[in-house]
């Protein structure tokens, strides 16, 4: 079942990536070419990507928080809604795997990337996309060491990934919620 | 992001109580958007400034508008 957080990941997020990429596209085609423009707007593209991709860690986040405090007391919520807020990683910091882990295990279980296959490529190229964010956002000199080039094939690779990230924790989420409330979320 | 419906949404820096809990007079300092059960607004409410910041998110039913006092 999709999230709210899942369905503005795909119907707003992804959209609005999908008009920057054809952004990068046209600024590589034009005549004369113009390669200072073609590279701000692919750094934009990760700058965003990144942006879009923490933006639903933290909706999804905040929309089970959401869930979970409405099924207590009145008097408790407020209790709880204060402990799921504190210090919450993806609030500030990269959505990076372990932010993600540190902030999502709150809800009492073990996020196992490893349980799906195809999550191991998408966690190395989430690494990928946090590093070279790092780096163009504090306008690093050297690319940063031992991860691929920036290339929009690349950037695209990673935009997939996040994808595929949004769509699986979302599914983990879902499984959570269900068994701790006894039943689906609403 | 486009909200359909904005009319009955509070303002950023709307100062509030937040029903059945401890904490005194507080400000929200964002919406987060439609992500409560049922679609309810969500605000992320900023409750103590000093001498680190403290905030709490809640849904739109659970929050008071304080508002102003009249003055002559």
């Amino acid at each position: 079942m999709s999230s709210a957080s899942l369905q503005r990941w795909q119907s707003v997020s992804m959209i609005r990536l999908a008009h920057i990429e054809a952004q990068c596209i046209a600024t590589t085609t034009l005549a004369p070419p113009n390669p200072e423009l073609a590279e701000e707007n692919l750094r934009a593209f990760v700058l965003l990507l990144s942006s879009h991709f923490q933006g639903f860690c933290r909706e999804l986040y905040t929309e089970c928080t959401q869930v979970f405090a409405i099924s207590l007391s009145a008097a408790m919520q407020p209790t709880i809604q204060a402990q799921f807020s504190a210090e919450l990683k993806v609030n500030g910091l990269n959505p990076t795997a372990e932010n993600i882990r540190k902030d999502f295990e709150r809800f009492a279980f073990q996020i196992n990337f490893d349980a799906d296959p195809k999550n191991a490529p998408r966690i190395t190229q989430l690494g990928h996309l946090n590093k070279w964010r790092k780096s163009i956002a504090h306008h690093s000199v050297t690319p940063p060491a031992g991860i691929p080039a920036l290339t929009f094939a690349n950037v695209q690779g990673w935009k997939s990934s996040c994808d595929g990230l949004a769509i699986w924790l979302n599914s983990i989420m879902f499984t959570e919620l269900s068994r701790i409330l006894g039943a689906p979320p609403c | 992001m486009s909200i359909n419906d904005n009319s009955d949404i509070l303002s950023v820096g709307t100062l509030v109580n937040i029903r059945h809990s401890g904490y005194g007079k507080s400000k929200i300092v964002e919406y987060r958007g439609p992500l409560g059960p049922h679609g309810a607004h969500i605000y992320r409410v900023r409750v103590r400034r000093k001498p680190t910041p403290a905030y709490i998110e809640v849904r739109e039913d659970q929050l008071e508008v304080i508002t102003p006092r009249k003055t002559r």
